[in-house]
């Protein structure tokens, strides 16, 4: 084959450029660490890469969201604490009470202790988790055991039996089509309007019993109020259990996360140490082959010439 | 016999012969760098020799030799390998601009990236179930209010950038269209001037490779047959005629390109590449991108609404009365974001159901990546975003629950359900359907960026055997030089003793004595 000044020049120029242009390839992987930087360089990678990116994203959501629940419940728990205290309060200075030998001026005072625990249980039930009332299910806006103020400034709770809190279950989202209610209503924990062991119809009986002496009301009142206990520390070992499922959840989200971190990185990530040595080795052969063009181009018979 | 003149004669025809190729190996390596240049060289034979046949042929023994004398100039160049450049230029320019338009759409499509479409549309959904946590919350609410308008906008975003490529397509099909006019006009020109000179029986070297070179650069932006003719090249365009002799045969225009492409007889070149980059590839993911917007606003999703839950009055589902309120999980079929949104009560105040979340921006029913909006009352006032699917009707008054969230958290979760495209055809989630799209532009760009890359090798190949063959080689012309530099000396001193012998012969000859 015949070959011509131009033709070398042309190959030249082709083949610099060719090498130019996977240093410049090698030179963006490095510099961004990703193998796919757009579409082309990998269309099926794009796709899992893509898709890693939004599961990736909805399980940092699911994380927050357990967040949130983990608190909910939390707060559930410490307030349900508070509300078995005072029912234990209850039930011992009860048992105080019905040994018969108390003067009525000792039922007197401890119907004094006994207002005091009914202003706390009402506090307890009025709990609000950042502005949420936490025993008046969806319609938490609303205070669920609102009572109107005696004379005296105590608060009238002679309704307070009848008070219905409101059924909705707050469902938080914490993975892939899992809700979980996190909520526990006012009733459920109190009692209902028909249930005997309704905790604020308990409080008014035994201060009734108390201003009355009725000693025999007392001690009926002990096993009422152990029923009631019984049902808040089921309602807590359910929350606890509810607890430990969200503690077992973030632990999975958790590893779900580092689980997709790890696919994506396969997916997208360069290998910088594969990279750099390429990148050297393209190098190489960009400074030889400008070197050897060099050579190679500039003499002609012209050169050699008389 | 010879006349006694006869070597002068030898020796002149030699210095005029040797002159004339050492010209031409000037004016080689003058246009050693031209574009289209095909080197010529001067075809030299030895003259006719002096003895005729017949009567008037002498005793003398042999032919004696005459000399040397040129009897054309021409180019060196293979027919075979400018239509085989040709073809493979042609492909080369439909490839390289479906390679840019892809190239182009990549980067319309920004991924992956974390400012992409897809980060937008997390965000979106992550802003939905936030609120789904506080649906009273008026922070929330704006936050949605926000992560809507960044997803409407990366839409209404990327139709406009798509837009714009399809527009700049246009014009340079215009400016091509030009271009082509430009170059059949040359050719048209060309084939006058070269048949003028060739009827005096010269060779028009430099002309014809003109004409070659905008052949060949009018084979990049369209599909041509060149057929050499008696009148010059005849320029076809899949069978319609472009340039007969010294007329150019059409009016190419944009209007002409684009009938020609719908027509089939454009088939290839660079214009070629921007009609079908314009009508099938931008067009055809304007499409897509639509179809999207259009199914996430009103695609049918399957969903199910939980028991306890109280749709408002004209709700989608037909169910009035006591109906309204759900008394077991119920799976129906809503049109898509906007259907859901409808089903939900707000915040404003009211019991009725929930507007249309997305719109039409400039009115009009048909949802598109273009005109996709946030319904102009939300934006205005976010307490009309719909999260709550609870009334309570106390003294025949109906209030909403505003605690309830089971409509956010409906929203929330259609990130992972699946949204029927208006055609009905695919069933996906937003997510997927937008990677399929960024897949399918991977895959395409990728082979655009092969077919170029195979093309242009070959472009390359064809055109290295066409310079091996025509290109000026300066090694040889400079050989050539010492040649005929060489011969014409030679010729010279043949010619200086000659010179001698006759001065003998006339000066010196029958002086004896003297």
């Amino acid at each position: 084959m015949r070959i011509t000044n131009n033709m070398l020049g042309a190959q030249l120029l082709m083949n610099l450029n060719r090498n130019a242009q996977q240093m410049n390839n090698t030179q963006t992987q490095l510099a961004t660490g990703r193998k796919i930087n757009k579409p082309s360089d990998d269309p099926v990678g794009i796709t899992y890469s893509l898709r890693y990116r939004a599961e990736l994203s909805s399980n940092e959501q699911y994380q927050k969201n357990v967040d949130s629940a983990v608190s909910w419940l939390e707060f559930n728990d410490t307030v349900l604490n508070q509300a078995g205290n005072v029912v234990q309060r209850l039930r011992e200075l009860t048992v105080q009470a019905t040994t018969g030998t108390n003067p009525q001026t000792a039922l007197d005072s401890i119907n004094e202790e006994v207002k005091q625990l009914k202003e706390q249980l009402i506090d307890i039930s009025n709990s609000k988790l950042n502005g949420k009332y936490i025993f008046n299910g969806e319609t938490y806006d609303v205070k669920p055991y609102d009572f109107p103020s005696n004379a005296d400034g105590t608060l009238d709770t002679t309704n307070a039996a009848s008070v219905v809190t409101d059924q909705g279950k707050i469902n938080f989202i914490v993975g892939e089509s899992v809700q979980l209610p996190i909520n526990v209503s006012g009733n459920e924990v109190f009692g209902t309007a028909t249930e005997q062991d309704n905790l604020f119809v308990i409080m008014n009986t035994v201060m009734q019993a108390l201003q009355d002496g009725d000693q025999k009301e007392l001690s009926n009142q002990l096993d009422i109020m152990d029923s009631r206990m019984g049902k808040i520390l089921s309602i807590r070992s359910e929350i606890g259990a509810k607890t430990n499922r969200v503690d077992l959840m973030m632990g999975r989200l958790d590893d779900l996360g580092i689980n997709l971190t790890d696919l994506q990185a396969k997916v997208e990530d360069a290998d910088i140490a594969e990279l750099s040595l390429k990148s050297k080795i393209q190098e190489n052969i960009y400074n030889a082959s400008l070197s050897v063009g060099a050579k190679i181009i500039s003499p002609s018979l012209v050169d050699f010439l008389r | 016999m010879t006349s006694t003149f006869h070597s002068i004669e030898t020796a002149k025809r030699s210095l005029f012969a040797q002159t004339t190729a050492l010209s031409t190996t000037g004016h080689n390596v003058a246009n050693a760098n031209t574009e289209g240049y095909s080197r010529q060289k001067v075809n030299m034979q030895a003259s006719i020799p002096m003895e005729p046949f017949a009567f008037l042929h002498s005793t003398s023994p042999g032919q004696l030799g005459t000399g040397v004398e040129f009897d054309s100039i021409t180019r060196v160049r293979e027919k075979f390998l400018d239509d085989q450049y040709r073809n493979e230029n042609t492909n080369f320019g439909s490839w390289s601009i479906q390679r840019d338009t892809l190239e182009k759409l990549e980067a319309i499509v920004n991924e992956p990236s974390k400012t992409g479409f897809r980060t937008v549309m997390d965000n979106f959904y992550k802003s939905w179930s936030d609120l789904s946590k506080n649906p009273e919350d008026v922070t929330a609410r704006r936050i949605v209010k926000e992560t809507t308008l960044a997803l409407t906008d990366a839409m209404n975003q990327i139709s406009r950038q798509l837009d714009s490529l399809s527009q700049d397509l246009d014009s340079n099909i215009a400016v091509k269209s030009n271009e082509i006019q430009g170059y059949l006009g040359n050719i048209a020109n060309l084939n006058s001037a070269i048949v003028k000179v060739e009827s005096l029986g010269d060779n028009a070297n430099d002309l014809r490779d003109q004409r070659d070179l905008m052949a060949d650069k009018l084979s990049k932006i369209m599909n041509i047959t060149v057929t050499d003719t008696p009148q010059g090249y005849q320029i076809q365009m899949n069978g319609q005629e472009l340039v007969t002799g010294g007329a150019v045969q059409a009016t190419v225009d944009s209007a002409f390109l684009n009938n020609a492409y719908t027509a089939g007889t454009l088939t290839n070149g660079e214009v070629h590449g921007m009609i079908r980059s314009r009508d099938t590839l931008v067009s055809d993911y304007r499409k897509q991108m639509d179809d999207l917007a259009n199914t996430l606003a009103n695609g049918d999703i399957d969903i199910t609404i939980p028991a306890g839950s109280v749709l408002p009055e004209n709700n989608s589902l037909g169910l009035t009365g006591a109906a309204r309120t759900l008394t077991s999980d119920m799976k129906v079929t809503v049109k898509g974001l906007n259907g859901l949104h409808q089903l939900g009560y707000s915040m404003d105040g009211t019991n009725n159901g929930g507007l249309p979340f997305f719109t039409a921006a400039g009115g009009g029913t048909a949802i598109t990546a273009g005109n996709i909006s946030l319904n102009a009352a939300i934006l205005a006032d976010p307490s009309k975003i719909a999260t709550s699917l609870r009334t309570t009707t106390a003294s025949g008054t109906e209030t909403v629950i505003k605690g309830n969230n089971t409509l956010a958290n409906l929203i929330a979760n259609l990130k992972d359900t699946p949204m029927k495209s208006a055609d009905g055809l695919s069933s996906a989630t937003i997510g997927a359907q937008f990677s399929a799209i960024v897949g399918q532009l991977g895959v395409q760009s990728q082979e655009a960026a092969r077919q170029t890359s195979n093309s242009e090798f070959l472009v390359q190949q064809v055109d290295t055997r066409r310079q091996s063959v025509s290109g000026v080689s300066l090694d040889e012309e400079m050989g050539n030089m010492i040649k005929f530099q060489h011969a014409y000396s030679a010729s010279a001193r043949f010619m200086t003793t000659y010179d001698q012998l006759l001065d003998k012969l006339i000066n010196s000859t029958g002086m004896v004595g003297r």
